[in-house]
């Protein structure tokens, strides 16, 4: 795209109205959680981050998403492939349905969750404990971050010719060696940035893991709920704290994901 | 290394894409399939290759039936018309990732690879990416991949269709050679005559499935055996209804000799067919030579470059427009214009049974 000088003054006023948009949406809240956190002083901020419970709530935050982004990470890319490789009836409505997470309120996705592995619930569990525990955290953060890894992985495999397959079948690679070598080097890049996605939006939950897990704390508490629960007991200290460790994670991922995007484009070019 | 095929049929779905193919192609031939786009041309590589299977018949590749084994193992070479190199590959990995998977090592790699470099034209490309490289040059990194792991047989899916018309021609001439250097057993899927008649040793050409007719380009030419093959290639083919007796072919109350290899027409109507080339205009009859048969008011004359397509109306035995290719020097000692009264001669003719109607 070309770049031109603004010239006019309207320009000038548009452009000033963008930013000035983006400093009150973005910046100001980040510079309000780093005064508040840091406004009395770093001592604190270290209490709350040795406080065991805060420990606790980011440890089952991390985990939790961690290993909820690995299944989605190889479902979303077996969806992908499903989707793109396979014509079966239904294959546009299955498609449709992909995004639900996307349009769904999320303590209604805790809600289901709570009736059918609730006491009384069609699946509801008869050794371990899924609801109020930690299985029911990860399942929602499953299911709100489902369509990342699919709608990322999606495009470039449907821009992928089934020739380049073809050839390495007749040069002689197997199934498994053909997608190990020729598709899944040409994907990795996209599914990296779903992972990403996938990874940065569980921890940021908080609807559908506050309904399901009911915040124990030292339990079934995480960072968002714990924020919550900060605010109402007027922790400002704590929930500054970790308002701005999350902030901070998600600048880190931020540029992760830029760094990826730069490379998908420059593969592109 | 040789390839055959028995009866080989595929449909897709109610529509039948290749029809009861039966070919057998000799070791070390450069074998080109001809036909328009949909004829089913590319279908049948596919069989061959086994990135399809057939649903009857046989696939027979040097002796041993492949019918039913994948690509994997059957060691074919396949070139696709959009290069289809592996994008995220430089040109070595692309070039050695048959052997790769052969688990040759890497030194017995490294010196095909450059062997190979060298055999296409391009030495030193080894560390470039696909995407670097002109089209061309792609096509011909996909052939050196083709052949980097020995294949019994090279298959080519319309190898040049995507190049330009320059670049199509230098590089069919180079396929040419390293095929024959090679002596690896080809078969070239192409719609365009001009490449099947300058490189093939044979041609097949193929229309709606069938196989219609194999033979030599210059067979195909003058003495193919069937309607279509006799429309199909070149430009056109003048075809007049005759009549063949023992002794000669009977066109109107004009006696010609009977050409060569016709000898199964004997005592039915045939059509006889001539290649503009070989129609030759003369301005008086006693000036006319070759086998003279009547004579013809012209119709239009059109420049198209080396010779001029001239339309004649041939009056009597048979009246019937006739195409001819006449030279500009040729032209202007006749004084060619339209409306002009001229003797008509044939050259070489042919005969094709009437009762093929495809």
């Amino acid at each position: 795209m070309r770049e031109t000088k603004p010239v006019s003054g309207w320009a000038w006023v548009l452009i000033a109205f963008v930013v000035g948009y983006a400093l009150v949406l973005l910046i100001i809240p980040f510079g309000t959680l780093l005064y508040g956190a840091l406004g009395e002083g770093i001592a604190p901020v270290i209490d709350t981050f040795a406080n065991p419970f805060v420990q606790h709530a980011l440890l089952v935050t991390f985990v939790l998403s961690g290993i909820a982004t690995l299944i989605n990470a190889v479902f979303g890319l077996i969806t992908a492939w499903v989707l793109v490789r396979h014509r079966f009836r239904g294959r546009q409505f299955f498609d449709a349905l992909v995004d639900i997470p996307f349009v769904f309120a999320t303590p209604i996705a805790g809600y289901a969750t709570i009736i059918l592995f609730g006491r009384g619930g069609w699946f509801s569990p008869t050794i371990i404990p899924i609801v109020f525990a930690y299985p029911a955290i990860a399942l929602v953060k499953i299911f709100v971050s489902l369509p990342f890894v699919t709608r990322e992985v999606q495009p470039v495999l449907s821009t992928l010719s089934s020739e380049g397959e073809e050839a390495a079948y007749t040069l002689g690679a197997s199934r498994w060696t053909t997608f190990r070598r020729i598709l899944f080097p040409q994907i990795w890049t996209a599914l990296q940035y779903g992972i990403v996605l996938t990874f940065a939006r569980m921890v940021g939950e908080f609807g559908a893991v506050s309904v399901v897990g009911g915040s124990l704390e030292g339990y079934t508490e995480t960072a968002t709920t714990f924020i919550f629960r900060a605010i109402k007991d007027r922790d400002n200290a704590g929930g500054y704290s970790v308002s701005l460790l999350l902030c901070i994670i998600a600048v880190v991922i931020l540029v992760i994901m830029t760094a990826l995007r730069d490379r998908v484009r420059s593969k592109e070019a | 290394m040789s390839i055959e095929l028995e009866h080989v049929h595929k449909s897709y779905g109610s529509q039948p894409v290749v029809r009861d193919v039966n070919l057998h192609i000799e070791s070390g031939e450069l074998f080109v399939l001809l036909g328009a786009s949909g004829s089913g041309k590319s279908t049948l590589l596919r069989l061959i290759a086994g990135l399809l299977l057939p649903d009857s018949g046989r696939v027979v590749l040097n002796k041993r039936d492949v019918t039913l084994l994948p690509p994997q193992v059957r060691g074919t070479g396949f070139v696709f018309q959009n290069y289809s190199l592996f994008g995220h590959m430089t040109i070595e990995k692309n070039i050695d990732f048959g052997l790769s998977i052969r688990r040759v090592s890497r030194n017995i790699r490294k010196q095909r690879t450059k062997e190979l470099l060298d055999l296409i034209g391009l030495p030193g490309y080894e560390s470039r990416l696909p995407a670097q490289l002109s089209g061309g040059q792609q096509q011909r990194v996909a052939l050196a991949r083709a052949l980097a792991y020995e294949p019994n047989v090279l298959l080519l899916d319309e190898p040049f269709g995507a190049l330009d018309v320059k670049i199509r021609v230098q590089l069919r001439q180079s396929l040419r050679e390293i095929q024959q250097r090679l002596g690896v057993t080809t078969i070239l899927v192409t719609h365009d005559q001009e490449e099947a008649f300058d490189i093939a040793d044979r041609i097949g050409v193929i229309e709606q499935g069938q196989l219609v007719e194999v033979g030599t380009p210059s067979d195909l030419y003058q003495r193919p055996q069937h309607h279509f093959t006799a429309t199909f290639l070149g430009t056109t083919a003048n075809l007049l209804a005759a009549q063949r007796n023992d002794q000669s072919v009977h066109l109107g109350d004009v006696n010609l000799p009977i050409p060569p290899h016709t000898e199964h027409l004997t005592g039915s109507a045939v059509h006889l067919m001539c290649r503009p080339e070989e129609v030759k205009l003369f301005a008086s009859r006693s000036a006319a030579d070759g086998q003279v048969i009547g004579s013809g008011k012209v119709e239009s004359v059109n420049f198209t470059g080396a010779m001029l397509r001239t339309v004649i109306n041939l009056q009597a035995p048979v009246q019937t427009p006739l195409q001819a290719l006449i030279s500009p020097a040729n032209a202007r000692g006749l004084g060619l214009a339209v409306g002009q009264e001229l003797w008509i001669g044939l050259g070489e003719y042919h005969l094709l049974p009437v009762s093929e109607n495809s």
